[in-house]
């Protein structure tokens, strides 16, 4: 019972992002043991950023991307046609799935992508556009 | 078969080579082609499979023009003929080639990118949220099928990723 008080009290707060001590007393019902409040205010206090850290990376997302790697390759000949000199790009991504739902395992996938030259010139142009739409954003 | 009629066959071959896909229209171009010759359709078949034959060797070994004139001599067709192929062939090589190209195997090829931003407002563990993801959708060919990849990145990394891009986009120029 007292865990499960202890866990709705720190719920709460977090849920409510409550920040300054006062407010943290205030859940606290009047007859409640002076110290004892205190002290768990400022337990909580402390660890309240930590908490909510944690919370943001746990919460339900797409898949996330945790790292990618690339490498150029030039494709010499196949069996269409016997010589040429073409560059590509081979980016792998590595993707983890939705932490809520892995909790201590997560699941990473490698996913492999080739992308010819043209591509990869209108992907710069949409990933500029991005940028520029974060500009605008922050500027505002 | 007189030179005008051979370089009607020409045309068409060639514009059957452009564009692989169309055999429906080749078929019919060349069932009219025989029709209008009084040739009869089985044996141009057989003749138009033997000359298909020499464009893509050529392709594949990169001959010269005057190497397929050689080859179109070899099998017996006359000197006029011969060169009037190859003339061809030289003109329609370029686009050839880079159709040739673009049937080289690639592995889960990038075929479209849609992305928004998303602003994380609350959660069930946090009211007031406020954090800004980006939102990826990477469209793939896998074989003859599209396969959709979904993907979420924080902004520093697309800053990363942007920043890496722009590296292989200079380095794939460098090989171009």
């Amino acid at each position: 019972q007292l865990v499960s008080a202890l866990h709705s009290l720190t719920r709460h707060v977090m849920y409510r992002s409550l920040t300054r001590a006062e407010d943290i007393l205030a859940l606290f019902p009047e007859n409640f043991h002076q110290n004892l409040k205190n002290l768990l205010t400022k337990i909580i206090l402390e660890n309240i950023s930590a908490w909510r850290s944690e919370a943001q990376a746990s919460q339900i997302s797409l898949p996330r991307l945790v790292d990618m790697d690339w490498r150029v390759d030039i494709k010499t000949s196949s069996d269409s046609i016997s010589r040429m000199a073409v560059p590509t790009c081979l980016l792998q991504l590595k993707i983890q799935e939705d932490v809520a739902l892995c909790g201590n395992n997560p699941v990473v996938s490698a996913l492999t992508v080739e992308l010819s030259k043209e591509t990869l010139d209108t992907m710069l142009e949409g990933l500029g556009r991005i940028r520029d739409q974060l500009s605008a954003v922050a500027n505002k | 078969v007189s030179s005008q009629q051979f370089s009607a066959l020409t045309e068409v071959l060639f514009r059957f080579l452009m564009e692989p896909k169309e055999v429906e229209r080749f078929l019919t171009q060349l069932s009219d082609f025989a029709t209008m010759n009084k040739i009869s359709l089985g044996p141009l078949k057989n003749i138009v499979k033997s000359i298909l034959l020499v464009p893509n060797g050529a392709l594949k070994r990169n001959l010269s023009p005057e190497q397929v004139r050689a080859d179109f001599i070899a099998l017996g067709l006359s000197e006029e003929k011969a060169s009037y192929f190859a003339e061809q062939w030289k003109v329609n090589s370029p686009t050839l080639t880079r159709l040739a190209v673009g049937q080289t195997l690639m592995i889960n090829q990038l075929i479209d990118m849609e992305w928004r931003f998303g602003v994380t407002a609350g959660s069930s563990e946090l009211e007031k949220v406020g954090s800004i993801f980006l939102q990826l959708k990477l469209v793939l060919k896998k074989g003859s099928q599209t396969e959709n990849v979904y993907m979420e990145l924080t902004l520093p990394q697309f800053y990363s990723f942007l920043h890496e891009m722009e590296r292989v986009k200079t380095s794939l120029e460098s090989f171009s």
